[in-house]
């Protein structure tokens, strides 16, 4: 069975995406490592769905909807910020910080 | 296991191979006697105007938010589809496919209208 | 496992990775996006090959053709598509960063390597006679609209939801 490999890829896949977001600091790239990160999860959901039933690949149906809305949503977010402050650079989005 | 993809297999290498031969071939048979108004980049035989790296408007960005949205609607409605219109077979009932179906829409539909209503569909 | 299938698997988690490692590293964000798309399609390979096909499709269909296109948009719309200024952090930072996510690795190969425990595991072949049985699509669709009813509702409440915010953030005068 491809399982162990699958679950392996899916494990370096979301490494990658975490080390995207500690590493980089422009706003749209983090959040596509965001994505990147959700992509692995599915890729997970759909290796187990082989042995532990159907119900793996019906989870990532609403992963895909979260994904979508999540997109339109934080990319509005960041259309905003854009054009509030003229950058997406996280450096100078940091009116929270004390 | 793999056999039902040779189809799929030779589509890729046919279409990869087509693409690369036709830019090989037009670079090679081609006749190349090139003057500055030939090397002007076409747009539709008007001059060019300005750079092509200009900002795109914020009104692109809310017709492909909202084709998203609606995409996945048809994402849902694509398998209730299948089971509704093919062969019934163990599972859930016609009339309740159809409501729960209804409910998902009309649900949507409220955000349709709200869109229509706030003309994030007009061009101006 | 034939080893045709195991070659095919891993030139596609191969393609995979090394979409993901440049999406993270290159400095155009233009790039980042474009390798991203080379991952996603991989991922739809990968799919396939676990024995979901439909989901396969669908992450054609919904991340590499609708969800990337909206990223490329706001790109090209906030005009990053030049390579500007690295954005990477510094060595510290890379430092931190590589630390931080060699140990998550290590502890997702601690958690994963074990795989599921073989009471929770059905016997072999049982979804594949399930998706002979009712078909590709239709062995996802039946559970879908039966027993995740609610789920499936609220989904349209989320959609719902993120229309109004985006419609909202993205029409007003800021």
């Amino acid at each position: 069975m491809l399982l162990g490999p699958a679950l392996a890829v899916s494990a370096i896949l979301f490494t990658l995406g975490v080390a995207g977001v500690l590493l980089r600091r422009n706003a749209i790239v983090i959040f596509m490592c965001v994505e990147l990160m959700l992509n692995a999860v599915n890729l997970t959901f759909v290796a187990l769905a082989q042995q532990l039933g159907i119900s793996g690949q019906i989870f990532v149906f609403f992963v895909m909807a979260v994904a979508a809305a999540e997109a339109a949503v934080g990319l509005a977010i960041i259309l905003a910020i854009f054009r509030h402050k003229e950058t997406v650079d996280l450096r100078n989005i940091n009116l929270l910080k004390g | 296991m793999l056999q039902p993809y040779i189809p799929v297999l030779l589509l890729i290498l046919f279409v990869a191979a087509n693409a690369v031969m036709m830019i090989v071939v037009s670079h090679y048979a081609a006749p190349r006697r090139p003057t500055p108004l030939k090397d002007a980049p076409y747009e539709s035989g008007m001059p060019p105007l300005g750079s092509a790296r200009e900002r795109f408007s914020v009104k692109f960005y809310l017709v492909a938010m909202l084709f998203i949205v609606f995409d996945i609607e048809t994402v849902f409605l694509f398998p209730w589809g299948t089971i509704f219109f093919g062969d019934a077979g163990a599972g859930p009932g016609m009339g309740f496919l159809l409501v729960e179906m209804l409910v998902f829409m009309v649900i949507l539909a409220v955000g349709y209208v709200y869109v229509w209503k706030r003309r994030a569909l007009e061009w101006d | 496992m034939p080893p045709l299938t195991l070659t095919v698997f891993w030139a596609l988690a191969g393609m995979a990775i090394t979409g993901a490692t440049l999406c993270i590293t290159r400095r155009s964000p233009l790039a980042s996006a474009l390798w991203l798309v080379v991952t996603l399609f991989a991922l739809a390979g990968l799919f396939v090959l676990l024995d979901a096909q439909f989901i396969g499709v669908l992450q054609v269909l919904v991340y590499a053709g609708a969800i990337m296109v909206l990223f490329l948009f706001v790109i090209m719309l906030l005009n990053l598509g030049r390579p500007g200024p690295s954005d990477l952090k510094g060595p510290v930072g890379g430092a931190v960063a590589a630390l931080l996510a060699g140990t998550l690795l290590l502890q997702l190969g601690g958690v994963g390597s074990s795989g599921p425990p073989d009471v929770i595991r059905m016997p072999e072949g049982t979804v594949a006679a399930l998706q002979r049985e009712q078909g590709m699509v239709g062995a996802v669709a039946r559970p879908l609209f039966d027993t995740y009813l609610i789920p499936f509702e609220i989904t349209s409440i989320l959609l719902l939801a993120a229309i109004v915010g985006a419609v909202v953030l993205a029409k007003r005068k800021l």
